[in-house]
């Protein structure tokens, strides 16, 4: 019921400033309150509501010169298209239609997103509603995985819906990737200024993160947490101190974690025993075969037609007398998990490459950010820096997570995306105005920069 | 239990967040002159609590 309440109330609130009703859209889209609430919301088409009044905000009230469309909402609108079309032309329609029923919704609200960006405060919002939403869902397990109440596709996740963000390795690469963001909004938040207060959820939360690849016992979480470990090292001033202390907290957290979830860790070296990860090599052998055939892919849910053949390897035994074993598995009908072989067999060659150029076009944009401002010193120029890189770390996470979890369309990428674009889009603004009308506009955007001068 | 108290602490912050939110002048429109007695004030609709000064 307050859930409910809460989401009317969110709603409600954009009537007096329309963006909120974008921050709605978000939240709506991320935790799902329509599947945890019974009361009304799971009557009402709260999401499309939502998006219809975020949209409609937008057009009708928000000004639109400061607005602008940047080549990777072209991407994304071309991929849009792209999808549409595999989607009339694919292997299996009635499931592919499933799919394209929510795949167009994110893809749209990621062209739209950045238009609406056009303050530092609503970047920041933005980010932060995202944080939050998540971060509800991730509380809620890091706790439960603190009590000893995980296991791999055991975590109960408010609702009993495997999918989406409650799906165990989607969350824990998602919560691996907002780490960054949390990281940002706890030194440079406006909303929440840092204080003891924020430092303490905020390192709280870091930690629940991190406790999410423990709780859905996903190799792919812990994959990611030891890339953003390795990663952070860039930033970092004292690296010998950060080695050591990521070393001493890796040789206390080891004894603490559970049998089962060290078990399930060993097989990411030795996945030919595993026939989870052995169906996966298997899968993308298929794929790659498929693709041979149909280079545009054959539309969403196209995995559907594949059977494969697994020999899984056993050892028995110790020393001398170790014998292996070989044992045959069939399989039909698997996932991709990957989402790289996802938007291959799906949307073939053309939607692959446009999804590895809007990725890594993401990538060398906020390099390009960091680049241009990680220098200034203004009192207003640096969060800029921080939040590209806390973006791009973000997003080199969830590629990394995408490489065994088939997360293409999950919103949540196309949000942080949106970030991105609108990031890109509003420095470029600001530097582009800075010299045109120098004594005035930098009067109005960095007062004691022009104090200073 | 957890569920009540994850949803609660974070639906909590997130009403705060947006009851803050929809209170700054900088949501919509950046570079509105800051108040002269007080140009490097964030800005705001209304003074924030930690803005009073001591006495």
């Amino acid at each position: 019921m307050a859930i409910t309440g809460f989401t009317l109330a969110l709603l409600a609130l954009g009537f007096r400033r329309p963006f909120i009703w974008v921050l709605a859209y978000l939240y709506i889209d991320i935790l799902s309150p329509q599947k945890i609430s019974y009361h009304l919301l799971n009557a009402l088409p709260i999401s499309l509501i939502a998006f219809v009044l975020a949209f409609g905000g937008w057009l009708l009230i928000d000004p639109k010169t400061d607005s602008r469309f940047t080549l990777r909402q072209g991407l994304i609108a071309v991929l849009l298209v792209y999808c549409g079309m595999t989607t009339l032309s694919a292997d299996f329609p009635d499931q592919a239609l499933a799919k394209w029923s929510w795949v167009w919704k994110a893809l749209v609200f990621a062209i739209f997103l950045p238009l609406t960006l056009r303050t530092r405060l609503r970047i920041e919002a933005a980010a932060l509603v995202m944080v939050l939403a998540v971060g509800a869902i991730i509380i809620d397990g890091g706790i439960k995985t603190v009590g000893g109440g995980g296991g791999y596709g055991e975590l109960h996740l408010f609702i009993n819906d495997n999918t989406g963000l409650y799906e165990g390795s989607i969350i824990s690469t998602v919560a691996i990737a907002v780490i960054p963001l949390i990281l940002w909004l706890m030194k440079h938040g406006t909303i929440f200024p840092p204080d003891w207060r924020v430092k303490g959820f905020g390192f709280a939360l870091m930690f629940s993160c991190a406790l999410m690849p423990v709780g859905t016992q996903a190799r792919t979480g812990l994959l990611c947490l030891a890339l953003l470990a390795i990663l952070a090292l860039r930033n970092v001033k004292r690296r010998a101190v950060y080695i050591a202390t990521m070393a001493v907290l890796a040789l206390i957290a080891v004894p603490l974690l559970p049998d089962s979830f060290t078990k399930r860790m060993g097989t990411i070296q030795n996945h030919a025993s595993d026939q989870s990860a052995a169906t996966r090599v298997a899968v993308w052998g298929w794929t790659l075969d498929y693709v041979k055939e149909h280079p545009l892919g054959g539309g969403f849910a196209a995995y559907l037609s594949n059977r494969v053949h697994v020999e899984l390897k056993g050892e028995t035994g110790a020393g001398n007398n170790v014998s292996v074993q070989t044992k045959d598995a069939f399989d039909k009908a698997r996932a991709y998990h990957s989402s790289y072989f996802e938007m291959l067999g799906e949307q073939g060659w053309p939607g692959l490459v446009l999804w590895l150029w809007l990725m890594l076009s993401g990538l060398w944009q906020m390099e390009r950010i960091r680049h241009r401002w990680k220098n200034r010193t203004g009192p207003d120029e640096s969060w800029q820096a921080p939040l590209a890189n806390a973006l791009q770390l973000s997003l080199i996470v969830y590629m990394a997570g995408s490489l065994f979890v088939g997360i293409a369309f999950q919103p949540f990428c196309y949000m942080l995306i949106g970030l991105q674009c609108g990031l890109w889009s509003y420095l470029r603004r600001i530097e582009a105005a800075a010299p045109r009308a120098a004594p005035v506009s930098r009067a109005m955007i960095v007062p004691h920069a022009v104090a200073a001068e | 239990m957890i569920d009540f108290f994850a949803l609660a602490l974070s639906h909590g912050l997130l009403a705060l967040a947006c009851w803050r939110i929809l209170l700054r002048v900088d949501l919509d429109a950046e570079g509105a002159p800051p108040p002269e007695d007080n140009p490097v004030a964030p800005p705001s609709a209304k003074p924030l609590p930690k803005l009073r000064s001591r006495a």
